[in-house]
């Protein structure tokens, strides 16, 4: 079989802000009070009765060629073959230089335990075949998680068909979530 | 220990996905502040002392009470209000067993204007199939915002797929708003108006389904003839929608029907008018002929559940208090009228009720006029509550019975209508974690010692399996416990009663757009516009809205939930807060007639400058919901009494309020 | 929105780890000189002790700044070259080392004595190792420059700050550092009862003019190349010239921290430049100018710290 290499693919358009995937987050992933590993963006603009709102799910990127694991001084930050960043707990020694070179602000410090904390994909789901929770409890289905090493994925035929961006790939970061148009 | 809930993908309500409460419901189980014993108050109502009892004492106390009071003023001395839970049926069942007639349950706060306009106009409460609708109107219903059931689903789905055309009407810039394909900041209180004016436009321009309202329909001639005065140029002046868009509006609206409709949404507490502007909802629906079809408002099919006979009881014999066959004869007797009930109660009249016992419920939060909800706490001899935490009512309460959460009991099974409804049943996951019980086991604690307990000889297994017994299942009660639901096969279901023999559950057997029935007890046959009253200048009307992280106003001490909206703020257009000199950030007191409030201003530009509007369930008083309690300001304090003449329902929405530096 | 995770600690483990590098540079200097001229064995002595201290603090407090300081030990299993704070860290403790060697090659032979005592050292580390001087200055050398520049690098790598993102932040933090250490020995020597000779204070000021004119023709071209650059890194200049750190950044380091100082140094030293006159040596003046010199470095790494963490791409 092929090597994976796990993406997420959103369609804002769909987002109303109703916060399912943090909570859902916070339960799977156990994330401690007061923080969460994925947000929603939140732009409005315009004045009465010309208004516009929109929302913007957000977490780690999963970058191609990662800012944060490239700066980590002891290896805790890495990328695993399938294209999933992760933080190893036991490594971590809490310097935080990851998160100041994260140009998604996608990592937050875990004060309990003195390491740095962020959206892991769900990797514990997607090896056992489950979609990351943020993705399965979504009311409007605003993500798409797959792989986009299978042109038969949902995501590669995402892709395929609609217009996408990434934010701030002028970073060379190469971030693996894609905003569908 | 629950780690974390996941939804059931077997449920085609819930289609894979779970709300942000539905994540966060696990911590109901593990709030520390939860009650976790029976209690008795030790203090002052209010004052929070409590003393820790076994469900012995609690039941005899409980029963005491009640007895006395049985004895001093008649079984109806006692009310019960209870809302919307699978095991209200057997709260319910006390109460009328204990002989009161006095049951009040949510409605007349919720969504009882529509339910009888649909009722009086098709003799059923239909649903709206969002999923397969073409276009879509919807005022006020913020979809997409305040709740998140199947509709909120199928109509992102089918809006953002460029499908559905979604028109929305709102004073405020909601989510809903922001992601309908055209948003109108109407007048608050002119709806009827605008939709006066879409039938006046369909009708004059002979847009109608002329072959549906002949076959199904009756009064549709007077109906030609009394909107004719509703003229799209009138109706842009009253509701500040330019008469070009309505005229557009009802051109796309009948152009899209059968698949078209306007959705009458779910709380519909608005207005003193709003029964009437629900039934010209209704009308409206009726003309284009989108009954009973694909893409239209299509009657709830029903999946019969057996019923457990259990030893039937005397009719009580008093009156209700709230007096719904002189008041509301029209509406739904056994829901109650619960602001004209609370009117009633306050007065004595026609009889002194002094007890009440409450299930699930928060009148305090629930009820418009906190003041006299306040009064009504203070004027009775004995106050029980059913619940999972301590609300604000329980807060006041003398006896709290501490429920079981929906994750540690098991609940009666139910069906969930719609128009492709499922039966479900609800399983604990844990064991209780505290000494709590399960509703049925409390009401036959209390039922025992009033000796009622032979009308609750019954056990939660048995009730079940009365009531899955008629399904097409082998083994019923096996499947449910396997699978959680049972999905009738074949999927939805369209057009039963769309056969010209088809006797609709009203007085002519037809659809009724003219109401003799209305007519009969002196309500307009055909809806009426009144132009609302305006708030007098240097007033606000005051709006009041939710989010779907919280359940009305139960949830807002969850940890989980509470840092997306730690506090409510009133929402004011910065051009009307520049006139009174408030910032946004600054602390503001909102008063009406009613009461007032403290919380702290949001200036925004997505509301009318006419208008202000808060997040219902903050500012509490209850000390145990730590996060919640005294946090942003209470929106029931501000409100003012006031109720729909047809139905009850109270109207919400027709406060005037001041707001000045707090 | 992006915060604050690098706070004080961080600012003044760069400022400090810059001071030692500046320090070891001065003295590793002053040991070259002092092959000619006598008069610079104090300047080398001084720094040379002074010099190990600042860098030990700032690693503590590196350390401190950890979530989990007592994993600290974890830096040194690897060797990450690409992060620079792998390199540094491994810089940082090599340097340290080099610093306390060449202390020990300093203190005359008592000092040694008694020192092994009270810390209950082997006697047998009672070495002289003056010999080594020369050898122990060059081996630092590079390592001091290292640091120094290191400190910038930490923050000039991060792709994601465009406040940070340039070398001119290395270069910026190096000459910035090595000012700084010219700064404390003047202030030092300043403060001492025995007046510093007309050669050590010329020498000490011609080297601050040369570096602070070095430094300010690096913040020259950050500005000018930072408004010719792409729009998030003009955008992040806003912090700077119409932003929170607007007066921090040209009043409090510019204007108080570098060009002041740099004023002042010329007009002690007018005389002695374009003649053989004796050069003006105020001693307030000189312990004004050298704690000018350290807060303006103090400052520029408390602005790059904080601004370049709100910086971000939009």
């Amino acid at each position: 079989m092929s090597q994976k290499r796990y993406i997420l693919v959103i369609d804002s358009r769909k987002c109303i802000n109703c916060k399912a995937c943090i909570v859902a987050c916070r339960a799977e992933n156990r994330v401690p009070l007061g923080h969460s590993r994925d947000r929603i963006n939140e732009e409005r603009r315009g004045s009465f009765p010309v208004l516009l709102a929109t929302f913007e799910p957000e977490q780690c990127h999963h970058c191609e060629n990662p800012s944060c694991v490239r700066v980590c001084p002891t290896g805790a930050s890495h990328r695993r073959d399938d294209g999933i960043v992760l933080v190893t707990d036991d490594t971590c020694i809490g310097c935080r230089y990851c998160m100041v070179s994260c140009p998604y602000n996608a990592r937050f410090f875990r004060e309990d335990r003195g390491v740095v904390e962020k959206c892991s994909l769900c990797s514990h789901r997607l090896d056992r075949g489950e979609l990351p929770a943020c993705v399965q409890t979504c009311p409007s289905k605003v993500r798409a998680c797959g792989d986009i090493a299978d042109p038969e994925s949902e995501v590669s035929r995402l892709l395929d068909k609609r217009e996408y961006r990434v934010k701030n790939p002028q970073t060379g970061n190469a971030p693996q979530i894609y905003y569908l148009l | 220990m629950i780690r974390k809930l996941d939804p059931n993908p077997k449920n085609p309500k819930s289609r894979g996905m779970l709300c942000a409460r539905g994540n966060a419901g696990l911590l109901q189980v593990y709030d520390p502040k939860r009650i976790k014993k029976p209690l008795i108050r030790a203090g002052a109502r209010g004052e929070g002392k409590w003393r820790e009892v076994s469900w012995d004492e609690a039941f005899d106390y409980t029963a005491n009470k009640l007895k006395e009071i049985k004895l001093k003023h008649g079984p109806q001395g006692v009310l019960w209000s209870s809302t919307e839970a699978f095991a209200e049926v057997f709260f319910k069942n006390l109460g009328l067993a204990f002989g009161s007639p006095n049951i009040v349950r949510h409605p007349t706060l919720c969504l009882a204007s529509v339910n009888l306009a649909y009722s009086v106009t098709f003799g059923a409460v239909p649903s709206f199939d969002l999923q397969n609708a073409n276009y879509v109107i919807m005022a006020g219903a913020n979809r997409f915002e305040s709740f998140i059931t199947p509709d909120t689903m199928d109509l992102i789905d089918s809006t953002m797929n460029r499908k559905t055309r979604l028109v929305y009407l709102d004073p405020r810039f909601t989510v809903t708003a922001a992601k309908a394909d055209e948003w109108y900041p109407i007048k608050p209180g002119s709806d009827l108006a605008f939709i006066l004016a879409l039938v006046h436009v369909i009708i004059a321009e002979g847009r109608h389904d002329k072959e549906f309202v002949k076959t199904y329909c009756q009064g549709f001639d007077q109906l030609a003839e009394h909107v004719k005065k509703y003229s799209p140029e009138w109706a842009g002046n009253e509701t500040e929608i330019a008469a070009a868009n309505i005229v557009r509006i009802a051109r796309e609206f009948s152009d899209a029907a059968p698949r078209a409709l306007f959705y009458s949404g779910r709380r519909s507490s608005w207005y003193r008018n709003d029964f009437q502007m629900r039934r010209a909802q209704a009308i409206l629906n009726a003309i284009v002929g989108n009954w009973d079809k694909q893409g239209g408002v299509v009657p709830n099919s029903k999946i019969a559940l057996g019923e457990f006979l259990y030893l039937p009881w005397d009719d009580p014999e008093a009156p209700r208090i709230d007096e719904m066959d002189k008041n509301f004869p029209l509406a739904a007797k056994s829901d109650g009228a619960y602001l004209k009930l609370r009117e009633n109660v306050l007065a004595a009249n026609p009889y002194p009720v002094k007890g009440w016992m409450i299930c699930k419920q928060d009148p305090l939060s629930a009820l418009p006029d906190q003041s006299k909800t306040m009064r009504m706490v203070e004027q009775m001899d004995f106050i029980a509550t059913i619940d999972i935490q301590m609300s604000d009512t329980a807060w006041y309460a003398d006896v709290v019975l501490p429920e079981s959460t929906y994750l540690e009991r098991q609940d009666p099974v139910e069906v969930l209508a719609g128009i492709w409804p499922v039966v479900v049943m609800r399983q604990p996951v844990v064991k209780p974690v505290h000494d709590t019980k399960p509703c049925l086991d409390i009401v036959q604690g209390i039922a025992k010692r009033l000796d009622l307990g032979m009308y609750f000889d019954y056990t939660i297994d048995q009730w079940n399996e009365a009531a899955v017994k008629e399904l097409p299942l082998d083994a019923p009660m096996d499947y449910l416990r396997n699978h959680g639901v049972y999905t009738p096969p074949g999927g939805p279901n369209y057009g039963a009663t769309l056969n010209p023999d088809h006797r609709f559950v009203t007085q002519s057997g037809k659809i009724e757009i003219f109401s003799d029935r209305l007519k009969e007890f002196g309500h307009d046959p055909l809806p009426v516009y009144q132009p609302p009253e305006q708030p007098p200048a240097g007033s606000f009307r005051m709006l009041v809205g939710r989010k779907a992280y919280f359940t009305h106003a139960n949830s807002s001490s969850n940890p989980w939930l509470l840092d997306f909206a730690p506090e409510n703020f009133l929402w004011i257009n910065p051009k009307s807060a520049s006139h009174a000199g408030i910032a946004d950030g600054e602390l503001v007191e909102v008063s009406s007639s009613a009461g007032s409030a403290k919380l702290r201003a949001r200036l925004t530009e997505h509301i009318r400058p006419d208008c202000v509007s808060m997040l219902h369930g903050f500012g509490k008083r209850s000390q145990w919901l730590t996060r919640a309690y005294n946090r942003g300001g209470n929106d029931a304090a501000v409100l003012e009494n006031g109720w729909d003449g047809v139905s009850g329902n109270a109207a919400m929405h027709e406060t005037f309020v001041k707001v000045r530096k707090a | 929105m992006p915060h604050i995770e690098w706070g004080f600690l961080i600012v003044n483990y760069l400022f400090l780890g810059g001071l030692s590098a500046g320090l070891f540079f001065v003295s590793a200097f002053a040991l070259y000189l002092q092959q000619k001229d006598p008069a610079y064995e104090r300047l080398a002595r001084y720094s040379a002790l002074l010099a190990p201290w600042p860098v030990a603090l700032g690693s503590s407090l590196l350390i401190l700044d950890l979530g989990n300081w007592y994993r600290f030990y974890v830096l040194f299993l690897h060797f990450r070259w690409q992060s620079p704070m792998s390199i540094g860290s491994w810089l940082l403790v090599l340097f340290t080392g080099i610093t306390l060697v060449y202390l020990w090659s300093w203190l005359p032979q008592d000092h040694r004595t008694g020192l092994l005592r009270r810390l209950k050292l082997p006697p047998s580390l009672n070495r002289e190792l003056s010999h080594l001087r020369p050898l122990l200055a060059a081996i630092g050398f590079p390592f001091s420059i290292g640091v120094a520049i290191y400190t910038g690098v930490l923050l000039g790598a991060v792709q994601a700050r465009p406040f940070w993102n340039t070398n001119l932040v290395a270069q910026m933090f190096l000459f910035s550092a090595l000012s700084s250490g010219c700064a404390v020995l003047i202030l030092v020597l300043s403060l001492r009862p025995k007046l510093l000779e007309p050669a050590q204070i010329r020498f000490l000021y011609m080297l601050d003019i040369f570096l602070i004119t070095l430094e300010f023709f690096i913040v020259l071209p950050y500005l000018i190349h930072g408004q010719l650059s792409v729009q998030a890194v003009r955008d992040s200049l806003e912090l700077i010239l119409g932003g929170p750190f607007t007066v921090a950044f040209w009043l409090l380091f510019l204007g108080l921290g570098l060009l002041l100082p740099l004023l002042i140094e010329i007009f002690e030293t007018v005389p002695a430049l374009f003649s053989k006159a004796e050069i003006h040596h105020n001693r307030r003046l000189a312990v004004l100018n050298a704690a000018l010199v350290l807060f303006g470095g103090y400052m520029l790494r408390y602005i790059f710290v904080y601004a370049g963490q709100i910086s971000a791409f939009r």
